[in-house]
């Protein structure tokens, strides 16, 4: 079950949004999730849920995938509405219940607040579901180079990235054998007070730490063997580029910026 | 930075994934409906075995890598949502626990159990600060809510998780103090490999 993970939810299919650059995704979600946060009445929410729309339709990735994306936030959403629907007391009163007066200004709150929530996440997972991690990561990495000069390792750290995703099965498989082994050694997991099963946890965790260093050490004098030395004067296989579409998707995002802000209610 | 400390902090990174989901493997450790993480026992000795800048780097790597859409936060919770959930905090916080328990055992010339112990509670009290008034600020700035959420209540929530993670955060000192000895290196101080 552990080995069934989905690592990454890139949805391959083609779409305007799948062409982009992965570098105009990341300044164009980073820009809406500040835009978001400018609607704030009937005709901004509208507009906002109209630019969420349009984007999800033009990504062409099946809609389910964003209602996988939602859930874990469903509960999130449903409890500030919730919040929202029985604390707030504006406008009139609509309904009671369970000795709570339902006010008109409460819904219209909790709908607005879960509308602002909801998109978030939805423009939040376009960006993972129309881009390769290792293209995210590459974008990533070129943004992180200028602060290279205050000592932040930007490529190596876009390396450790791309290995640390490939190592996570690795290290649920390795976990996974060494319960088993120390199992076969009359290891009890499930059995005992709490005291006894953090006892025997021990026994769990320092074989994974010793094992992992081993493997983190056998890793590192295979690159030094094959004559790694960092980012300096490396070349890439694959080259992000910047084109046309991208510049467009910027002034597209900053025009919702603006619509927002001109129909915001100040 | 050398190819030892890039795959040691990567092996770090996915270590932080495999400890926030736990209870996939061992699913005994799901108490009342909550899933225990041991982020932050990984955090803590992060900072402790790999000294405070490659501890923050470790967590700083689990961030991003979390953020940009592999399922390494707990309950397999991943993307550039986590950045709306009020717990995104306690993320944060790992990589100023880390540095900080680093910190301290890199000042200290003579680190003993008690050394590790202290540092730890203080990187533990780094992760709690952080990540609850996150929680609070989360509520009432970005979800509006209303005046009966108080502060009092969000850390009344955090009180059982707190609970645990003073176990795992003496369990954390005891194994930062002996896992240089188990894998033959050492990482801090004297005779460390690579800074």
């Amino acid at each position: 079950m552990l080995q069934n993970i989905v690592i990454g939810q890139y949805v391959p299919v083609t779409s305007p949004l799948h062409r982009l650059d992965s570098r105009s995704k990341l300044i164009s979600l980073l820009a809406l999730a500040v835009i978001v946060f400018l609607a704030n009445e009937f005709w901004s929410y509208l507009a906002l849920l109209a630019t969420v729309v349009l984007f999800v339709a033009l990504s062409r990735v099946p809609l389910r995938f964003f209602v996988k994306g939602l859930f874990p936030v469903f509960i999130l959403i449903v409890f500030t509405f919730l919040l929202h629907a029985f604390f707030t007391n504006e406008g009139y009163v609509l309904f009671s219940i369970l000795g709570f007066s339902i006010y008109s200004g409460g819904i219209e709150q909790g709908v607005f607040i879960a509308i602002r929530i909801g998109s978030l996440v939805i423009l939040a997972s376009l960006l993972t579901l129309t881009t390769k991690p290792i293209d995210l990561t590459d974008g990533f990495e070129f943004f992180l180079r200028p602060f290279k000069r205050f000592g932040l390792p930007a490529h190596e750290m876009a390396l450790m990235m791309s290995i640390s995703i490939r190592l996570i099965p690795t290290l649920l498989l390795e976990a996974d054998r060494i319960m088993k082994a120390q199992a076969a050694r009359g290891a009890d997991f499930t059995k005992g007070t709490m005291k006894t099963r953090l006892e025997t946890m021990t026994a769990f965790i320092i074989p994974l730490f010793v094992r992992s260093f081993k493997r983190a050490e056998d890793m590192a004098t295979a690159m030094d063997a094959r004559g790694y030395r960092g980012g300096e004067g490396r070349t890439k296989l694959r080259v992000l580029q910047w084109r046309l579409q991208d510049t467009i998707a910027c002034i597209v995002v900053g025009g919702v910026g603006v619509v927002l802000a001109i129909l915001r209610d100040f | 930075m050398k190819s030892i400390d890039i795959m040691t902090i990567a092996m770090f990174v996915a270590m932080m994934a495999v400890a926030a989901n736990i209870t996939a493997i061992f699913p005994f450790l799901v108490f009342a409906g909550i899933p225990l993480t041991f982020q932050p026992l990984i955090a803590i000795l992060a900072g402790a075995v790999l000294g405070s800048r490659r501890g923050a780097v470790t967590m700083v790597v689990y961030t991003i890598v979390g953020l940009l859409g592999a399922p390494v936060f707990a309950q397999f919770h991943a993307g550039p949502a986590m950045l709306v959930r009020p717990t995104f905090g306690f993320i944060l916080s790992f990589i100023v626990a880390a540095y900080v328990v680093g910190k301290i055992i890199e000042k200290s010339h003579n680190p003993q159990l008690f050394t590790y112990i202290i540092a730890s509670f203080i990187g533990l009290a780094f992760n709690y600060f952080i990540g609850t008034h996150w929680v609070y600020f989360a509520y009432v700035l970005g979800f509006n809510a209303p005046d009966q959420f108080t502060y009092g209540i969000v850390w009344l929530g955090m009180l059982p998780l707190l609970i645990k993670d003073i176990f795992f955060t003496i369990a954390a000192a005891v194994i930062a103090q002996k896992l240089p000895e188990s894998v033959k290196r050492p990482f801090i101080g004297k005779g460390a490999v690579s800074h």
